[in-house]
């Protein structure tokens, strides 16, 4: 049989499905991008699969695996109307989710005017069913099976097709809850179920709840989707191995993916952060912030030791959903984002966008409004011409929106001035977001590069690295691709949890031992569902500890192997170590702690792929492509721009300079310079600051 | 009201002689930065803070200020630096000063009970204090008579705890561990309120080099320029924006705070005369009750009750032209340019005596919202929302089955008030993101089953906006122990606006011999006994416009989701539904819907009153006369 050497990964975004094809022999990479195709994101993916295989002059037998980044989980979730839902909960507990939390967002007083949204489902969705467990998981009364029955008919009646079922104290004891699954589909067959104990088995009955119904609700979409990308593969990419990137950081068969699709939330960031982290260890950094800027937003997540920052404690849109998730920060200024006067005549920069429809003024059939792409355009730091060169910008269009706006703001400005403020106003934002985020984990960001991707990022973000300190801005090859890079760079990925809330003095190695043991067991046998040869799965225990008293657990690494008479020990010193480096001190000898949950990942660990070096050039002066006048800190600047892709390996360039490259620019101030790397990775930083690694 | 002893002891900014010139794009950057230096002092304190209620309920809160002592910030209330500066004029502070202060009376009005440890920090640029930061959290004790310092039944300030008037702290970097030894010596937690104290002070000075850094990169002058602009930009909403919608004229209300804790159930009188003129408010607290011998006073008579304003202003926020618009506005010290305040002689409810006890101030301080919102609704016929109330503890404490102590305490939300465009929302909490407990974690950690964590039926105001509804939560004990409840509105109901009826009223009962007690709102250590269920409803938000007029399909819909029980629907929304035959769901019956409304109607003796305070009112009114 013909070896498949190459191995592919689809990240389909809003506006383009971006693809990366890496040859698992030679490392030859090829990018490329197609439009989306939001009716049916199918098309847009097998097209994109085929245009690259036709780049490679490769036929489609030679494809080894895809994996696939895809927003259809959440985009069902936030855009769809949400309707045939039910919920099944303990008796007594009718209005979990009418009560949620109680929290009202932001401001004291906000309560008084605040609506609260509708909830997932309507409270005459929701049906109780008798029965009881404690919080050790015995049973106080019995699952009252007639009820459940009842529940069945009610929900068919209804036209209730799909149900979340989460019951008090599931998570120590499922068999309530998979009793009332058995009982539903006796006595109606058709009905999609997601149990709470399966989804997220952590205490915490609203926030179960919903993970549960968000779980539920999308099975259908993802199940629907999967199939019909199987269908439009055609026969000789079929039966090929594909994947589907979850938010955790990891892949998993499609097959996988459809029993539990709420994993696949915020698939394609979670990419993106995995693809930042391969590239800043490349370029010799474990500690970086990302920052993807795109039309309308940007994603900002952080690396510390080269893995990304996970969170159990996500929301999709109003939706708390407890899963663990990339950390990722999001602040509504992209290219897209409009420079706009607020009601009082102060002038503001997003979050209004103008997205890709109609885009920035200086775009073909644009908008009305000026935006950060219009800004860069008349300050000449970007080029007159989109993605490659295809379509013309129209920089007069821009400033005339900019002077429209100076003349309504009222000031004695020129549009550079105003488009340069504009600039410096979207800059300061993401800067204060990069402050806000590290100050919560207690870091400090002069000690992080600064990697930036995606469309608009590095335009701006070596202005970003100035305001903040910190030590570089990091931009990758391929800035626009690089989340489908990230897909052919993680690994498989499953995560089990169980609670059992244990007291310091209660914890003994039996129990912990059968726990970890058991998880163990299902992390490898979804593995092993996958086809994963043994010899490559690897399993890795954490445990989330908390002092008693105190309800925020924390989660540290647990010592793998037999547990043994030192296992607990170790367990919580690792526990006083974790606390004090996230809150700066810890109880040790001082206050007792307790087990909440314990936690097993396993991996299938995937080959990643070899980047080619570039091959150094000595003595090689990279050509200019132009001069242009680029405006900086109040003035035009002859400033020389260069094409990427001819710039030479270890070669250092003074700013100002632009780098252009298809999708992408970066933009080198006055006062900085640049440097490439051996695997093409360019490097900004501060003339009076650097220090040469 | 001028002090007359000593007007105004911290400066003044300087009379405006022409309009202010600021740079639009470092008046964004500035506004965004400090703005962002709030946010970041928060979670330094989130991550670094020990006690609960501040890491869980949210019970802290932070204040940028320039060096008028004005607050430039505007997510919610906060301290202020008035005090400090009083006792510590400007110049002769330095770098690395950190101040501290809890005295209810002498903080200028600005920390209402002694748990609320607040620190100050001065800014500098150039050698001059340009800017104050502070933060205070609410710690969970300062000594006292009781163990978390808010004993209910305190008839002084000596039974609350520490009294800490504004005191250097950190002199020049260098703490002071002398006067330390002596706040540490005076809490029953010591090293959690010193771990506390250390997080605020460190999270402050790290905040204080942040804006040190704006000032050195513009310049003092441009920032401060920045500031006004920023403060008036919150005057003119207010100007320009709300008050166009109160129309000019004297408008006067009144409410009540039920009990003090210390003396009989009556009516603790909080009065209001509003007076609007153009681009101006006046409040006279003029008529208010006397000061309460129990701990419900409220010290606010101090620096132009600049507290005050600043604490009750962002009530006309509800007449934005939207709830997005409305959440948009940011209130700072800005807003006292629109207001003024004139507040009765010494001795009230308000203007409080020392050493009159205090640390039961936020029933006075929830009321005096309600107050407002109730005098301009009555001005503006009725385009505000109703009543809410949602601050109230209820828990247990004993030993568990272990035979180790347990304290469970919670703050459970209730309704709010209907408004023109929405219901109330159902069971929500005033102070943000603070949250409730999970049934699953208050069983795990107490002795404690949750047999029903529901919505109260019935409990929200009637209207064409019907109240948000209450709590329903009712918690078996499986040990012999003690509850504990602080609440009001336990006989007045959440009032009512434009025709809409009051809310239902807190109660807690249990089981005594088969029949419910009511416990009533001020419960110390009521015995439990294992098995016993204890019951708490809490407050439904009051109703807005005439429940007549509510949509049928609207109470139809109530009805199914059990919002609303069927008697009520008919009753008080004359909505009649019917089942077409046993066991088939119910649908409104028209007809008997258009009859049973005007039966109704013409039972009305007169037009509906812009206010109504509920049955709860009269029945209270009645028996003190009585007494």
């Amino acid at each position: 049989m013909a070896p498949s050497p190459w191995r592919i990964g689809i990240d389909t975004g809003g506006t383009f499905t971006d693809i990366v094809a890496v040859h698992g022999g030679t490392g030859r990479m090829l990018v490329t991008k197609v439009a989306s195709t939001p009716a049916n994101p199918t098309l847009g993916l097998v097209n994109g699969v085929t245009e690259v295989m036709r780049i490679a002059d490769e036929p489609l037998a030679a494809v080894a695996t895809l994996s696939h980044g895809t927003t259809v989980a959440t985009n069902a979730l936030l855009q769809g109307a949400i309707d045939g839902l039910g919920l099944i909960v303990t008796a007594g507990f009718r209005h979990i989710l009418e009560i949620a939390r109680q929290a009202v967002p932001d401001g004291y007083g906000n309560s008084y005017f605040w609506v609260k949204p509708d909830r997932l489902v309507p409270l005459d969705l929701v049906h109780e069913v008798g029965g009881r467990l404690n919080f050790r998981g015995e049973e106080l009364r019995p699952l009252d099976d007639k009820s459940v029955a009842e529940a069945a008919h009610f929900f068919k009646r209804k036209g209730v097709r799909t149900v979340g079922v989460c019951l008090i104290h599931s998570y120590a004891n499922p068999a309530h809850e998979r009793r009332v699954r058995d009982i539903l589909l006796a006595e109606y067959p058709e009905l999609v179920i997601s149990l709470s104990c399966e989804v997220l088995p952590e205490y915490r009955e609203y926030e179960r709840a919903v993970t549960t119904l968000v779980d539920a609700f999308v099975k259908p979409h993802m199940s629907v989707y999967l199939r019909r990308i199987q269908d439009e593969l055609g026969a000789e990419l079929a039966g090929k191995p594909f994947l589907v990137m979850q938010s955790s950081g990891g892949v998993i068969s499609a097959q996988q993916v459809v029993r539990k699709p709420i994993t696949t939330a915020l698939s394609g960031p979670a990419a993106g952060a995995l693809g930042c982290s391969v590239v800043a260890k490349l370029a010799g950094f474990d500690d970086v912030v990302t920052l993807d800027a795109g039309g309308t937003s940007t994603d900002i997540c952080l690396i510390e030791k080269g893995t990304a920052h996970l969170t159990n404690g996500s929301s999709i849109g109003p939706f708390p959903v407890r899963i663990p998730m990339i950390d990722i920060e999001t602040i509504g200024t992209g290219g897209g984002s409009i420079a706009w006067l607020s009601r009082e005549g102060h002038l503001k920069v997003g979050p209004k966008s103008a997205g890709a429809v109609p885009g920035p003024m200086c775009y073909p059939n644009g908008g009305d409004q000026p935006t950060i792409t219009d800004a860069n355009l008349v300050l000449g730091r970007i080029p007159p011409a989109l993605i490659g060169g295809g379509i013309a910008l129209n920089a007069e269009r821009s400033r005339a929106g900019i002077a429209a706006l100076g003349e309504r703001l009222g000031k004695r400005m020129s549009i550079e001035q105003l488009a340069e403020g504009i600039l410096e106003i979207a800059n300061w934002n993401q800067a204060n977001c990069i402050r806000q985020m590290t100050i919560q984990k207690g870091i400090d960001p002069r000690r992080f590069a600064l990697l930036s991707f995606g469309g608009a990022g590095p335009a701006q973000s070596p202005a970003v690295m100035r305001l903040l300190g910190m030590a570089c801005c990091i931009v990758p090859f391929n800035p626009g691709n690089l989340s489908a890079f990230g897909l052919l760079a993680v690994d498989w990925r499953t995560d089990h949890i169980a609670t059992r809330v244990t007291h310091e003095d209660a914890i003994n190695a039996v129990t912990v031992n059968e726990v970890f043991t058991r998880l163990e067991r299902e992390a490898t046998a979804t593995l092993a569902r996958d086809g994963i040869d043994p010899a490559r799965c690897r399993t890795v225990r954490e445990a989330d500890l908390r002092y008693v008293g105190q309800s925020m657990e924390v989660r540290v690494a647990a010592p793998a192997g037999e547990v043994d008479d030192r296992f607990i020990p170790r367990l919580i010193e690792a526990f006083h170590a974790a606390h004090r480096k996230a809150f700066g001190y810890d109880y040790a000898g001082k206050q007792k702690l307790e087990l909440v949950n314990y936690c097993v990942s396993g991996f299938g660990m995937i080959e990643r792929p070899t980047l080619p070096q570039l091959a150094p050039m000595p003595g090689v002066v990279p050509a200019r492509k132009a001069m242009r006048k680029v405006y900086f800190e109040g003035a035009w600047i002859e400033t020389p721009i260069y094409d990427r892709a001819v710039l030479p390996a270890a070669h250092r360039i003074e700013g100002p300079c632009v780098v252009e490259e298809f999708g992408s620019t970066t933009v080198v101030w006055p006062g900085q310079w640049l440097e490439v790397d051996g695997h093409g990775i360019m490097l900004v930083r501060e003339k009076v600051t650097a220090i040469r690694p | 009201m001028d002090n007359a002893l000593n007007p105004h002891p911290w400066p003044r900014p300087p009379a405006r002689t022409r309009p202010i010139e600021v740079d639009p794009i470092v008046l964004q950057i500035v506004e965004g930065t400090i703005n962002s230096i709030e946010r970041e002092i928060e979670y330094a304190i989130e991550r670094t803070a020990r006690s609960p209620m501040i890491r869980e309920a949210h019970d802290y809160r932070v204040g940028l200020f320039d060096r008028y002592c004005r607050k430039l910030t505007g997510r919610s209330y906060s301290a202020m630096p008035n005090a400090v500066v009083r006792d510590y004029p400007p110049e002769t502070m330095k770098p690395g000063d950190v101040f501290l202060m809890n005295d209810t009376y002498l903080t200028e009005g600005s920390i209402g009970h002694l748990p609320d440890v607040c620190s100050t920090v001065p800014v500098f640029n150039d050698g001059v204090v340009v800017a104050y930061i502070q933060a205070f959290g609410h710690h969970d004790d300062i000594g006292g008579r009781v163990p978390g310092s808010m004993p209910g039944t305190a008839v002084s300030v000596f039974e609350e705890g520490l009294s800490i008037p504004p005191i250097k702290i950190y002199s020049e970097g260098v703490r002071n561990d002398e006067a330390l030894k002596i706040v540490r010596r005076n809490t029953r937690v010591p090293e959690m309120l010193e771990a506390d104290l250390d997080s605020e002070m460190q999270s402050i000075m790290m905040g204080a080099a942040r804006m040190g850094e704006l000032f050195t990169r513009f310049g003092t002058a441009v920032v401060e320029a920045c500031f006004q602009a920023i403060l008036d930009k919150c005057a003119n909403i207010y100007r320009d924006e709300l008050l166009p919608k109160i129309p000019d004229g004297e408008f006067s209300w009144e409410d009540y705070v039920e009990h003090d804790g210390v003396s009989a159930p009556r009516l603790h009188k909080l009065a209001l005369k509003m007076t609007k003129r153009a681009g101006k408010i006046i409040l006279d607290f003029n008529g208010t009750d006397p000061q309460s011998p129990g701990p419900i006073n409220w010290p606010a008579d101090y620096a132009d009750g600049a507290f005050l304003c600043k604490w009750i202003a962002p009530i006309l926020r509800n007449l934005a032209d939207s709830p997005e618009r409305a959440a948009e506005i940011s209130v700072n010290e800005g807003v006292c340019d629109v207001f003024e305040v004139i507040f009765p002689p010494k001795g009230t409810l308000i203007t409080p005596v020392w050493p009159a006890a205090t640390n039961a101030r936020s029933f006075v301080l929830l009321r005096s919202l309600g107050l407002l919102a109730g005098a301009v609704a009555i001005a503006n016929g009725g385009k505000m929302p109703a009543d809410q109330e949602t601050i109230r503890y209820s828990g247990f404490y004993g030993k568990d089955l272990n035979g180790d102590p347990f304290l469970s305490r919670e703050v459970l939300g209730g309704g709010s008030g209907g408004r023109s465009y929405a219901d109330g929302n159902d069971a929500i909490h005033i102070v943000p993101d603070s949250r409730n407990q999970p049934a699953e974690f208050t069983e795990n950690r107490f002795p404690i089953i949750v047999e029903k964590l529901a919505l109260r039926t019935d409990s929200g105001g009637a209207g064409l906006r019907r109240g948000g509804l209450g709590y329903e939560k009712h918690y078996r004990v499986l040990v012999d122990c003690h509850t504990i409840v602080t609440a009001d509105r336990v006989r007045l109901g959440c009032y009512g606006v434009n025709g809409g009826k009051a809310g239902q009223p807190f109660c807690v009962t249990v089981d005594l011999h088969g029949k419910p007690k009511d416990l009533g709102g001020l419960v110390d250590g009521e015995p439990l006994r294992a098995g016993q269920t204890m019951r708490v409803v809490t407050t439904g938000g009051g109703g807005w416009g005439d429940p007549l007029e509510r949509e049928p399909e609207l109470v139809h819909i109530d009805v199914e989701q059990g919002k609303v029980s069927r008697k009520a629907a008919r009753d008080d929304y004359g909505v009649v539904l019917r089942a077409t035959k046993v066991g088939a769901e119910l649908r409104v019956d028209g007809k008997a819907t258009t009859t049973q409304r005007a039966t109704l109607r013409a039972k009305r003796t007169g037009p509906l009153p812009m206010i109504d305070r509920g049955p709860g009112y009269e029945k209270l009114k009645k028996a003190v006369a009585k007494s």
